[in-house]
C-alpha cells in the first residue's frame, strides 16, 4: 500500500471517530483526567463486565471518586477491580438481579458479608424488596457490628418478613445507641431482641424533603 | 537478425503465416443468417437484475475503509441509543415513549440535602449522580445558620453521597445509612430511592 493510501485511509478514519468522540458523554471527559496507562486498565475491567453481563457504571463511578479524591493510578484500578470482583460474586449468589441490587449486595460482600449468606435473598417473593435489608447490613459491619451478628440479625428479620420500614426502625436505633456510646455489637444485639419490631410512626430521617436532621462539623 | 540467420521452424512459420488465405465467398451469408435465425433476447425484470449474483472486485485499502466505515455506523448507533454504562438514552420531555414496564420513580423527582456547617466557606454535594465532581453541585447556605442545603433530581436506585467542605474535607451524612470503604479510604453515605421517595 502506497504511503499517500496509508494518510488517506488514517485520515478517513479519524473523520469517522470525530462524530464518536463528540458524543460520549461528559463522564468520559473526567475519565480523560486518568494516565493512559490507569485509564487502559479501567476500560479493560469495564470491558470485562460487559461481556460477563454486569453493570458498569459502578465502576466508573468508583474511577471518578478516585479521580476526585486525587488516588493514585494504581488505587483506582485495584478499587475498581474489586468492584467487579464484588459484582461478580454478587451475582453468582443472587443470580440475574437489577443494577441496583446487585451494587447493594456488593457492599454487603464488600463489609465483609459472606456470599453464602446472600443465598437466602435468592429466592424472595415478587415485589418485595431486598436493598433496605442490604443498605442496613453493610452499615451495620461498617459501623463494627460484628459481621456474624449483623448477618444473623438481618437473614433473621428477612425470614420473619420484615419490610423496610421495620430496617430502617432497626438501623435508626442501633445508630443512635453507637452514637451514645453503646458498643456495635451490644446494640444491636439489644435491639434485635426486641421482638417484634415496630415500624417507626414517623418517617426515618432520610425523607424525600431531605435529611433535615443532618449534622456535621 | 535477418531471416537467413533464422531457424528453419521459425522460417516455416513465417512462410505460413504469409500464405493469403482463401475464404468461401458464401462465409459472410452463412454466419449472417445464423445470426438472424437465434431469437431475439427478452428484456429481463429490474428485480431480477437484483437477485443475480455479481461479482465485485475490491482492493485491500477498500476493503480496510469499508469496514471502517460499517463498524463506524454500528458504534454511533450504540452510543446514540446508549451511554458507556449501559443505560439507555433518557428521552427529551417532549418525546412521548412507552415505557416497558410502569416506572418506579420519576427522574426528576427532587431530593434536598441539608447539612450544618457555621464555619464552612463552601460545601458542594458529591455523589454517583454527579459523577463525583465537586463543582457541579454547589450548596447554597440558608442566611447566617451555617445550613448548607441543595436540591438534586434523583432517579431511583441505590446512590452514594458524600458533602466536601472546603473543597477538601469529606463529610458524612449523619442522616443517612454508610457505605463501606469505598476504596480510598473513606466511607460514602448510601441514598436509596424507591417508588417515588426514600429511605
Amino acid at each position: 500500500m502506497s504511503r499517500s493510501r496509508v494518510v488517506g485511509l488514517a485520515a478517513l478514519l479519524l473523520v469517522v471517530s470525530l462524530p464518536l468522540r463528540a458524543q460520549e458523554p461528559e463522564q468520559q471527559d473526567r475519565m480523560a483526567k486518568l494516565d493512559i496507562k490507569t485509564r487502559g486498565a479501567v476500560e479493560l475491567l469495564v470491558d470485562s463486565a460487559v461481556a460477563e453481563g454486569l453493570p458498569t457504571q459502578p465502576l466508573r463511578s468508583i474511577a471518578l471518586l478516585g479521580i476526585t479524591r486525587k488516588a493514585d493510578g494504581r488505587q483506582i484500578v485495584a478499587a475498581v477491580r474489586r468492584e467487579l470482583i464484588l459484582l461478580r460474586t454478587a451475582r453468582t449468589a443472587l443470580g440475574r438481579v437489577d443494577e441496583t441490587e446487585l451494587t447493594a449486595a456488593a457492599a454487603v460482600l464488600e463489609a465483609g458479608a459472606k456470599p453464602t449468606q446472600l443465598a437466602t435473598f435468592k429466592n424472595k417473593q415478587r415485589g418485595r424488596s431486598d436493598l433496605q435489608a442490604f443498605t442496613v447490613w453493610a452499615d451495620l459491619i461498617t459501623r463494627g457490628v460484628p459481621g456474624e451478628d449483623a448477618s444473623s440479625a438481618i437473614t433473621r428479620l428477612w425470614d420473619e418478613g420484615a419490610d423496610d420500614a421495620t430496617f430502617v426502625s432497626l438501623w435508626n436505633n442501633v445508630q443512635s445507641d453507637i452514637l451514645r456510646g453503646l458498643n456495635p455489637g451490644t446494640a444491636l444485639q439489644n435491639r434485635i431482641r426486641e421482638a417484634p419490631l415496630r415500624p417507626p410512626t414517623t418517617k426515618g430521617p432520610q425523607t424525600p424533603e431531605g435529611q433535615e436532621n443532618a449534622r456535621s462539623e | 537478425m535477418t531471416d537467413s540467420d533464422q531457424h528453419p521452424y521459425v522460417e516455416w512459420i513465417a512462410s505460413e503465416a504469409r500464405r493469403p488465405v482463401l475464404m468461401d465467398p458464401g462465409a459472410r451469408d452463412r454466419i449472417m443468417a445464423a445470426v438472424r435465425a437465434e431469437p431475439v433476447p427478452t428484456p429481463v425484470p429490474a428485480w431480477r437484475r437484483l437477485l443475480q449474483p455479481r461479482v465485485f472486485h475490491m482492493s485491500p485499502a477498500g476493503s480496510a475503509l469499508l469496514a471502517a466505515g460499517l463498524v463506524g455506523i454500528g458504534v454511533l448507533t450504540g452510543v446514540a441509543t446508549s451511554n458507556r454504562g449501559g443505560r439507555a438514552a433518557e428521552h427529551p420531555r417532549d418525546v412521548a415513549v412507552l415505557p416497558s414496564q410502569p416506572p418506579v420513580s420519576s427522574p426528576d423527582t427532587m431530593y434536598k440535602f441539608v447539612i450544618v456547617a457555621p464555619q464552612a466557606g463552601k460545601v458542594s454535594l458529591v455523589g454517583d449522580f454527579n459523577d463525583w465532581d465537586v463543582a457541579k453541585t454547589p450548596m447554597t447556605r440558608a442566611g447566617q445558620s451555617g445550613l448548607w442545603t441543595v436540591a438534586v433530581p434523583l432517579s431511583a436506585g441505590r446512590h452514594l453521597y458524600a458533602f466536601v467542605v472546603d473543597g477538601t474535607t469529606w463529610v458524612q451524612d449523619p442522616s443517612a445509612p454508610i457505605a463501606p470503604d469505598d476504596g480510598f479510604g473513606h466511607a460514602n453515605s448510601v441514598k436509596l430511592v424507591v417508588g417515588g421517595s426514600s429511605l
